[in-house]
C-alpha cells in the first residue's frame, strides 16, 4: 500500500459515490462517522455535519476518493431516493439486526435500485449493531442468502465497538474498481473517459500521456 | 488478491491500442484513440474550420460596422444631396435605400458603440482583428455590462499567468462564445450539450498540458466556467425555449400556499428560541435568496453550501451533535419554504445544465445541490402525508379556512392578552407580541412623559403670574413709604463727614 503512495506510477485516482440508504434510527450516521472520525457517540466530534463525508484510500497502490452521502431516513423521503442515488457507484444498505422491519425496508431499497441502476451499482447490505446480539430479530441466515440471491454483499458491524466497518469499506472500494476497469475495457480508453466522467467517475490519467505502451509494461 | 486486480487492470487488448480510424498505426487516449497522423488530420480540419468561422464573422462585423458608418456619414449629408452616399463605400450602396433609411437610422445610434471598439483599427482588413487576441470580440461584448467586462479582465490577467497556453484558452473560449452565440435558437438541452462538451474538451487538453495535475486543471476550469458563463448567461438563463419560467411560477405559488407549514410538522430539529440558531436561520434564508443574484453555476453553488452549512450550526447547536441527513433535509425544506426563492427551478435547471459536472457529481457542492432538488422535489409533491396530517386537516390549511398556529388555541387568537399558548405555539408570534408589548409600554412611557412636559409648561406659565401675585401681595401688604430725603448720589449717607479731604482732582502735566 505504501509503495504506490506518492503519484508517479501510481496512474489513476479513483472517484466515487457512495449513498447510504435506509430506515432512519438503523445508524447510518455512527456507520459514517465511526469510519471517517473514528468516533462513536462522542461529544467531540468536531465535525459540523455528518451527511457528506469523504475519505481518501490507497487500495494496491491506487488512489480512490471516497465521498459518501447520507440520505434522509423518513419514510415521507423515500419517493426522493432517485435523486440522491443517481450516477452512484455503490449503495450502502444499512439495517438494524433488532428490527425486522428495517430490514424489510432494505429490500424494497435493493428492488428499486436494481430496476433503476441495474448491475451498474455495488450493493452492500449491512446488519448493524450486532453488539445487541440479545435482541437479534433478524437471522444471520436469512440476511445473508437474501444478500446473496441479489448479487450484494453482506457485513455485520457494529459502530459501537467498532467491528466490521472498516473492512465493509475496503471490500467495497475494491468491487467499484474493478467494475470501474472493467467498464473501461469494455469501452476502450478514450471513450470511456468522456462517458464516465459524465456520470460521475472521474479517470485521471496521470502518466505523460506521450508514453503511454511503456506506462503499461513497467508497472506490470 | 491485490496482485490480481492489479494485472486485471493494466490488461488491454492488442486492438484497443490501434488507432481507431484502422490505419495500423497505434493509437493513442490524448489524441482520442487516433495515431498522430489521423489526429492531426482530424484536428486540422476542426481548426481550420473554427478559423474560417471566425474570419467569416470578423468579416461580417467590419461589413456591418462599415455599413452603419457610412451610413452614419451618409444622415448627416442627407440634406445636401443623396449622391454624397456612395463616396463612403461600396457597401453602403445596397442597404441605402430609401424604405430602410428607419432601419439606418436606427443603427447610427448603435454606431457610436461600435465605433469605441473600432476606432483604431476600423479600416484594417479583418485578418488583424483575429490576432489580436487580447481584445474581447465586439460581436459579443458591444453590449456588455460592467460586470461581464470585469469578469472578462479578470480572465485575461488571470490566463497572463500561464502564458503561452494560457492566449490558447483564451482563444478557444472566446471562439466558443462567438459560436454559441449564433445557436441561441437551440433547445436548452442543446446548448447544455455544446457547453458540457466544451468543458470535457478543455479539460481533456488541459490535462495533458499540465501532465495531470488535477488541481491545477480543476483551478483553470473554474475560470473558464466564469468567464465563459458570465458572458452566456443572459442567454442561457431560463431561456424562452423552455418552460422554466412558467414552472418558477408554479412553485413560488405552491410555498406561497403553504405558508402555514410548520417547524413541528416537517419535524425539524431546529429550536428558533435559542437566538444563535435564530441568527443561523436568518443567514440561511439570505443565502439561498442571494442565489439567484450570481450569474456563474459555481457561484450559486457557493451560495447553496453556504446556506447548508448555516443550517448545520442551527441543528448542531440545537442537538449538540453533528447534524444528519435525517435532520439536514426537512431543515432545508423549512428554509426553502420560509425564504421561497425566486425562480427556483430556473436557478436549478441553469446548474444542472451548464455546471462543471465534476464539481455537481461527487463534491460536497454536489451533494448540497442534490439536496435542495429533493428540497424543492418534496415541496412539489408535498402532500397531507408527508405532514403527518389528516388529508380534511389539510385541506382546510391549503384553502385558508384554517390555520394550523391557532388551531390548538384558539381563544388565544381572540383574546392575544394570554401569552402562553401563543408562545407554544410560534416563537415568531411571541416575538411579535413581545415586540407590540414593549411598543405599548413604550407609548405609555412617552405618553406620561407628555403629560409631564405639559404640566411642566403650564407650570413655567403661572409661574411668572404666581410671581408677581407675590410681589404684589408683598408691596400691598408693605407699601412702600418714600422718605423725604431722596438720595441719588453713592456716598449719599457720608454728606455730613466734611473732615473728609475733598476727592482728587485731575492734574494736567505739561512736558
Amino acid at each position: 500500500m505504501a509503495a504506490g503512495g506518492t503519484g508517479g506510477n501510481s496512474g489513476k485516482t479513483y472517484s466515487f459515490k457512495v449513498v447510504l440508504l435506509g430506515e432512519g434510527c438503523v445508524g447510518k450516521t455512527s456507520l459514517v462517522l465511526r469510519y471517517c472520525e473514528n468516533k462513536f457517540n462522542d461529544k467531540h466530534i468536531t465535525t459540523l455535519q455528518a451527511s457528506f463525508l469523504t475519505k481518501k484510500l490507497n487500495i494496491t497502490g491506487k488512489r480512490v476518493n471516497l465521498a459518501i452521502w447520507d440520505t434522509a431516513g423518513q419514510e415521507r423521503f423515500h419517493a426522493l431516493g432517485p435523486i440522491y442515488y443517481r450516477d452512484s457507484n455503490g449503495a450502502i444498505l444499512v439495517y438494524d439486526v433488532t428490527d425486522e422491519d428495517s430490514f424489510q425496508k432494505v429490500k424494497n431499497w435493493v428492488k428499486e435500485l436494481r430496476k433503476m441502476l441495474g448491475n451498474e451499482i455495488c450493493l452492500c447490505i449491512v446488519g448493524n449493531k450486532i453488539d445487541l446480539d440479545k435482541d437479534r430479530h433478524v437471522s444471520v441466515e436469512e440476511a445473508e442468502s437474501y444478500a446473496e440471491s441479489v448479487g450484494a454483499k453482506h457485513y455485520h458491524t457494529s459502530a459501537k465497538l467498532n467491528k466490521g466497518i472498516e473492512e465493509l469499506f475496503l471490500d467495497l472500494c475494491k468491487r467499484m474498481m474493478e467494475m470501474a476497469q472493467a467498464e473501461e475495457r469494455l469501452k476502450g480508453n478514450g471513450a470511456s473517459q468522456s462517458a464516465s466522467s459524465r456520470r460521475g467517475v472521474q479517470i485521471v490519467d496521470d502518466e505523460p500521456q506521450a508514453t503511454p505502451a511503456g506506462g503499461c509494461c513497467s508497472s506490470g | 488478491m491485490s496482485q490480481r486486480t492489479e494485472r486485471r487492470g493494466i490488461h488491454v487488448d492488442q486492438s484497443d491500442l490501434l488507432c481507431k480510424k484502422g490505419c495500423g498505426y497505434y493509437g493513442n487516449a490524448a489524441w482520442q484513440g487516433l495515431c498522430s497522423k489521423c489526429w492531426r488530420e482530424e484536428y486540422q480540419r476542426v481548426r481550420q474550420k473554427q478559423i474560417q468561422d471566425d474570419w467569416a464573422l470578423a468579416e461580417k462585423l467590419q461589413r456591418e460596422e462599415e455599413a452603419a458608418y457610412a451610413s452614419s456619414h451618409g444622415v448627416q449629408t442627407q440634406s445636401h444631396s443623396q449622391s454624397a452616399a456612395p463616396h463612403s463605400g461600396q457597401a453602403t450602396l445596397g442597404t441605402f435605400s430609401k424604405f430602410e433609411e428607419k432601419k439606418t437610422n436606427e443603427k447610427t445610434r448603435k454606431v457610436t458603440t461600435v465605433k469605441k471598439f473600432f476606432s483604431p483599427s476600423s479600416r484594417t482588413p479583418p485578418k488583424k482583428e483575429n490576432q489580436e487576441g487580447k481584445t474581447t470580440s465586439p460581436s459579443v461584448s458591444r453590449h456588455a455590462s460592467f460586470e461581464t467586462d470585469q469578469v472578462s479582465r479578470d480572465f485575461v490577467d488571470f490566463l497572463k499567468n500561464l502564458q503561452k497556453p494560457g492566449r490558447e484558452i483564451h482563444k478557444q473560449c472566446r471562439a466558443f462564445i462567438i459560436n454559441m452565440s449564433s445557436k441561441k435558437d437551440l433547445g436548452a438541452d442543446e446548448l447544455s450539450e455544446c457547453v458540457q462538451d466544451f468543458y470535457q474538451s478543455m479539460s481533456d487538453r488541459l490535462m495533458s498540458h499540465f501532465k495531470g495535475s488535477s488541481e491545477s486543471v480543476e483551478q483553470v476550469m473554474d475560470q473558464v466556467e466564469k468567464y465563459i458563463m458570465t458572458r452566456l448567461y443572459k442567454s442561457v438563463f431560463c431561456p424562452e425555449t423552455t418552460d422554466d419560467e412558467r414552472k418558477d411560477l408554479v412553485t413560488q405559488n405552491r410555498i406561497r400556499a403553504l405558508h402555514w407549514v410548520t417547524i413541528q410538522m416537517l419535524c425539524v430539529s431546529m429550536d428558533e428560541e435559542i437566538p444563535e440558531v435564530c441568527e443561523n436561520v436568518v443567514k440561511a434564508i439570505t443565502d439561498i435568496i442571494e442565489m439567484d443574484s450570481k450569474r456563474v453555476p459555481r457561484d450559486k453553488l457557493g451560495c447553496i453550501t453556504r446556506c447548508s452549512k448555516n443550517i448545520f450550526s442551527a441543528i448542531r447547536i440545537t442537538k449538540k451533535e453533528p447534524a444528519s441527513a435525517d435532520d439536514f433535509l426537512p431543515a432545508l425544506i423549512y428554509i426553502v419554504l420560509k425564504a421561497n426563492p425566486p425562480r427556483l427551478q430556473s436557478n436549478i435547471q441553469y446548474i444542472t445544465r451548464f455546471c462543471n459536472p465534476s464539481r455537481l457529481m461527487t463534491g460536497e457542492d454536489g451533494y448540497y445541490f442534490t439536496n435542495l432538488c429533493c428540497a424543492a422535489a418534496f415541496i412539489e409533491k408535498l402532500d397531507a402525508q408527508s405532514l403527518n396530517l389528516s388529508p380534511e386537516e389539510f385541506e382546510r390549511y391549503m384553502s385558508g379556512h384554517a390555520s394550523p398556529r391557532f388551531s390548538s388555541s384558539e381563544s388565544n387568537w381572540l383574546h392575544p392578552g394570554s401569552k402562553p399558548g401563543v408562545t407554544a405555539t410560534n416563537p415568531v408570534l411571541a416575538q411579535l407580541s413581545d415586540n407590540l408589548e414593549l411598543l405599548s409600554s413604550l407609548s405609555s412611557r412617552q405618553e406620561s412623559l407628555m403629560e409631564a412636559a405639559k404640566n411642566l409648561q403650564a407650570d413655567l406659565l403661572s409661574w411668572p403670574e404666581s410671581v408677581q401675585q407675590e410681589v404684589h401681595d408683598i408691596l400691598e401688604k408693605y407699601p412702600l413709604e418714600i422718605l423725604s430725603c431722596k438720595v441719588s448720589a453713592i456716598d449719599a449717607n457720608n454728606m455730613d463727614n466734611d473732615n473728609l479731604p475733598p476727592p482728587l482732582t485731575p492734574q494736567v502735566f505739561t512736558g
